[in-house]
């Protein structure tokens, strides 16, 4: 018996001229208790879905056929009043951004307390009170009744998102709805947050429907994953075997996308182009960008066929496609990049300190500077990729700033060539700004949405090489054609182009400047998984061909190590281990690197890592306290010579350094590493 | 939109063809003083005898241009000045904001009064004076929203990568942050644009705008305003068309933002 039954829900949303189809004949089945998974890209249609589990019709959008049976009742034909009793109380939703979805001006319990009253639930006030609190512990937040007196800016991201699961389970509901509920936090907090969800399921026996396009997420809490492609469900499985063997090859491609931090290597590229809305064809609406498609792909719509029980896939050809493993036509294999041993550093940084907020009216007494950059000392080298990975709020990006001339150090040395450079853009010379060029995460906001990518890419080329008219319009067509972008799109908009479309421009126009050095600042972040991978090969490509180095600011740590050469791992502002990428990614580990490691969601089954201790830990931004900045986290802390003494720097190699107390043999022999199998 | 369009049509062939086919000139005595509606004299004929219809019509081509070269050019240099301050940021923009709030925090028609006073009675009246006047009261207002535009603009990340190559500040203000800011810039124009011909009439007919014997309409209702109750229509007449143009250009203010502001939704 299921629990929610949706059965060919075809929804179409009104786009000014017609409508359009954004879910087309839709079926699956969620049991009770059971935790169901619907992934895909942007634009799959998956939000859609779900908000349809909640009798949610976004305004402008009209469901064209089909039912969604919650308890055998049809959430659409539902009258508003007797869907408002369904919503919270039987089918509640957990939001993707819970800064927004709480009330910044309510207490926290007064907010968990209202999911109660809406629904006339909970008895007398003192017993809702009571039960407030008994929810704020549930979802592991600390001090349960402290908690409940905060407001919601005073808890963190992920303390955010677990009082929105609090209200979502104030009424007992039989099923979670879940939109994206970690994309915004870090892989620790995320961990932390799947970890509850768990947890939580084991003792409410509440059914999810957990909805994403982070295939880790959905391995590591889904029992049956359901794969959307505009708008169709295209594979549904028990996740061990659809992820060990996907049928769909957009599945498989989608998996392929995703660099694991266990295993480098891997088939890649295998998603070709993108999701195009307006040039689906009456068949399969994959065979556009399939390696399998032939005629019949193009014509006839293929049907959900099962595979194996409870593995069901809609594809022509799913007979022949390979297990993971093998690569098939068209598809190449990556190795992983191998260390370059240059000789000489390109960029050196030395004992860096970086301080924002120095006063800047003239009136404001000055404060002493707190740093955000501590004491950050390694190099790079020409033709290298150098990453820094760390949670939000660790210095990443300042120090790439400060590279970049936009912020000026507070103390420490910068040398470039051997250059000191540790001054701001305005003071330095052009062939310097030229050699260092920034790629932006956001590609929204790094392009100017007025001008046009010709102007966009030929500006720095016209800037710093004085090239104009034919020479000019030539080379903008040679650096579109070095990003895999049709020089046609030299007279379009930024949005007239898609997400990954509009990061090649913003990449080509750093390469405009044939820079040797470039600091790419989360560029993937802001990307989908499969475009993620084909920007990735970009990059890497581009390093080939013209020998830049990258200083690579990520917090993802599979494609950290999947694209670098060596890798520095960053904590409030200090290093605490740097070293070559197979250094990094095998033990010993500093005590940090290896929660980031084990919080890291593993699609690969056969990677998939043993249940760690979860501390209940929050992300702290800005300096420590203490002298060791990981003292107050630390799961293996020392004693108190964490707090008061600095730690020694440990070196395994001439490459790899380890800061911290405790020995590395020590270090060694507690390392989790490779994650066990569950 | 199409109403405020359609009706700013019309006033601009009026002011731009009145001369030629107006009954009489502007300051041509030609009849009894203070008569009333009659197919002579469609609005009757003013204190000293003058045509009305005559001076209405050609009134129009004072009053819609200096409204709108007056606020144009308010809006130029409030614009300009605005985006340069927000982006240079510092005790420049500091001292630049603190002047022109003080200068904001005096009522309209006073500041007014004040900068003609100040200007001397040798050149009041001139139409120069009366547009640096608008310019005065206007700039301010206008800079205050373009910084406002300016400081969001400049923390993102296209003014960063500018300012990475090492554009002027000149560069960076014309190439990245005009374009932005040209759709509140032209809304703000509108709306402005709406409001000038209520100042000019103002100062008109306080006399401190245009000199006799212009047919500026607020100095025809402050000269015709004795006649009021003997002949209603010589004051209406040139209230009505101050109105009328104040609600058209204020009705093309409104569509133009509407417009631009659907074109902010479809390219987010």
């Amino acid at each position: 018996m299921s629990l929610v039954e949706v059965e060919d829900l075809t929804v179409d949303f009104w786009t000014g001229d017609g409508w359009a189809n954004v879910v087309n004949e839709v079926t699956f089945q969620v049991r009770p208790g059971e935790s169901y998974g619907l992934v895909g890209e942007s634009g799959s249609g998956k939000t859609t879905t779900a908000g349809a589990l909640l009798g949610f019709r976004r305004p402008g959008s009209r469901v064209r056929a089909g039912s969604v049976r919650f308890q055998g009742r049809d959430l659409l034909t539902l009258r508003p009043a007797e869907l408002r009793r369904v919503r919270g109380r039987e089918a509640a939703l957990v939001p993707q951004n819970p800064t927004t979805a709480l009330t910044p001006n309510m207490r926290i319990g007064d907010q968990v307390e209202e999911a109660l009253q809406v629904h006339g639930l909970g008895g007398s006030r003192s017993q809702r009170a009571r039960r407030v609190l008994e929810l704020i512990r549930q979802v592991r937040l600390p001090d349960a009744s402290a908690t409940a007196r905060k407001y919601p800016h005073q808890l963190s991201g992920g303390q955010q998102q677990r009082v929105t699961i609090a209200m979502a389970l104030a009424c007992e509901p039989k099923v979670l709805v879940l939109d994206e509920p970690t994309t915004g936090l870090d892989v620790t907090t995320q961990a932390q947050i799947i970890d509850l969800l768990a947890r939580l399921r084991a003792e409410t026996g509440v059914a999810i429907l957990y909805v994403t396009h982070n295939l880790g997420v959905v391995a590591e809490i889904c029992d049956r994953v359901g794969v959307m492609y505009a708008g169709e469900l295209v594979e549904e499985g028990p996740t061990e075997r659809l992820f060990e063997r996907p049928r769909h090859p957009y599945t498989r491609g989608l998996i392929a996308s995703v660099p694991s931090v266990v295993r480098p290597e891997r088939t890649r590229a295998v998603l070709h182009g993108l999701l195009e809305r307006g040039e689906l064809p009456p068949g399969c609406r994959f065979a556009p960008r399939c390696v399998f498609a032939d005629e019949q792909s193009f014509a006839e719509q293929p049907v959900l066929e099962e595979v194996e029980p409870g593995h069901r896939v809609a594809c022509w050809h799913w007979r022949e496609i390979p297990p993971l493993a093998e690569t098939a036509p068209g598809e190449e294999r990556i190795e992983p990049a191998d260390t370059r041993d240059g000789n000489g550093a390109l960029l050196g940084i030395r004992e860096l300190d970086v301080t924002y907020g120095r006063s800047r009216g003239l009136l404001l007494a000055r404060r002493e500077p707190e740093l955000v950059v501590r004491d950050v000392t390694f190099d790079i080298r020409p033709g290298e990729t150098f990453s820094l990975v760390g949670e939000s709020g660790s210095g990443k990006s300042t120090i790439a700033r400060t590279v970049g001339g936009l912020l000026r150090p507070l103390d420490g040395e910068i040398t470039f060539e051997g250059r000191n450079i540790a001054r701001t853009v305005e003071s330095r010379d052009r062939e310097l700004r030229r050699r260092i060029q920034l790629v932006f995460q956001n590609p929204d906001a790094s392009l100017n949405p007025r001008q046009r990518v010709g102007r966009i890419v030929g500006r720095p080329v016209e800037l710093f090489f004085g090239l104009g008219g034919k020479e000019l319009a030539a080379r903008i067509r040679r650096l579109l054609e070095d990003v895999r972008l049709d020089p046609s799109f030299m007279r379009r908009f930024p949005h007239e182009l898609s997400g990954g479309e509009r990061q090649r421009v913003a990449i080509a126009r750093a390469l405009a400047a044939e820079p040797r050095l470039m600091l790419c600042d989360e560029v993937l972040s802001a990307l989908d998984v499969s475009v993620q991978a084909t920007v990735l090969e970009l990059l890497r490509s581009l390093q080939e061909e013209h020998g830049i180095a990258y200083l690579f600011i990520s917090h993802d740590l599979a494609v950290v190590r999947s694209l670098s050469h060596r890798v520095g791992v960053l904590y409030r502002g200090e290093l605490c281990e740097v070293g070559t990428v197979d250094e990094v990614y095998a033990p010993p580990f500093h005590p940090y690197t290896q929660e980031l490691l084990l919080a890291v969601p593993e699609i690969d089954p056969a990677a998939r890592r043993a249940p760690t201790p979860k501390v209940d830990t929050e992300t702290a931004a800005g300096p420590a306290a203490t002298a060791c900045p990981f003292a107050d986290r630390c799961p293996v802390k020392v004693g108190p010579v964490c707090d008061v003494e600095p730690p020694p720097w440990r070196a395994t190699s001439a490459t790899h350094a380890i800061r911290c107390h405790i020995p590395l043999d020590e270090l060694r022999s507690k390392a989790v590493w490779p994650p066990a199998r569950e | 939109m199409l109403v405020g369009s359609g009706l700013l049509v019309v006033f601009l062939i009026v002011s731009v063809t009145a001369p030629w086919w107006a009954p009489h000139g502007v300051a041509e005595t030609v009849d009894t003083p203070l008569m009333g509606m009659s197919w002579a004299h469609p609005f009757g004929t003013d204190v000293l005898g003058r045509d009305v219809f005559s001076r209405v019509v050609n009134g129009a081509r004072d009053d819609l241009f200096l409204s709108i070269v007056s606020t144009l050019v308010a809006v130029v240099v409030g614009g300009i000045v605005g985006l340069v301050s927000g982006y240079v940021g510092g005790w420049l923009d500091e001292l630049l904001m603190r002047v022109f709030e003080a200068v904001i925090s005096i009522p309209l028609l006073v500041l007014a009064l004040l900068a003609i006073a100040a200007a001397g009675p040798e050149r009041s009246g001139s139409w120069l004076l009366l547009i640096g006047v608008v310019v005065l009261v206007y700039a301010p207002r206008v800079a205050r929203m373009a910084r406002s535009i300016a400081v969001d603009l400049v923390t993102r990340d296209f003014v960063l990568a500018a300012r990475l190559r090492g554009e002027s500040v000149r560069s960076i203000v014309r190439r990245e942050l005009l374009p932005n800011a040209t759709g509140v810039l032209l809304v703000e124009f509108g709306v402005r644009a709406g409001y000038t011909p209520i100042l000019i009439g103002s100062l008109g007919f306080l006399g401190f705008g245009a000199r006799p014997p212009s047919p500026e309409w607020g100095l025809m209702i402050s000269e015709n305003r004795d006649g009021l109750l003997a002949a209603p229509v010589i004051v209406l007449a040139p209230a009505l068309s101050l109105a009328v143009l104040v609600i058209a250009l204020n009705l093309c203010a409104d569509g133009l933002a509407r417009y631009l502001g659907r074109q902010a939704v479809r390219t987010p």
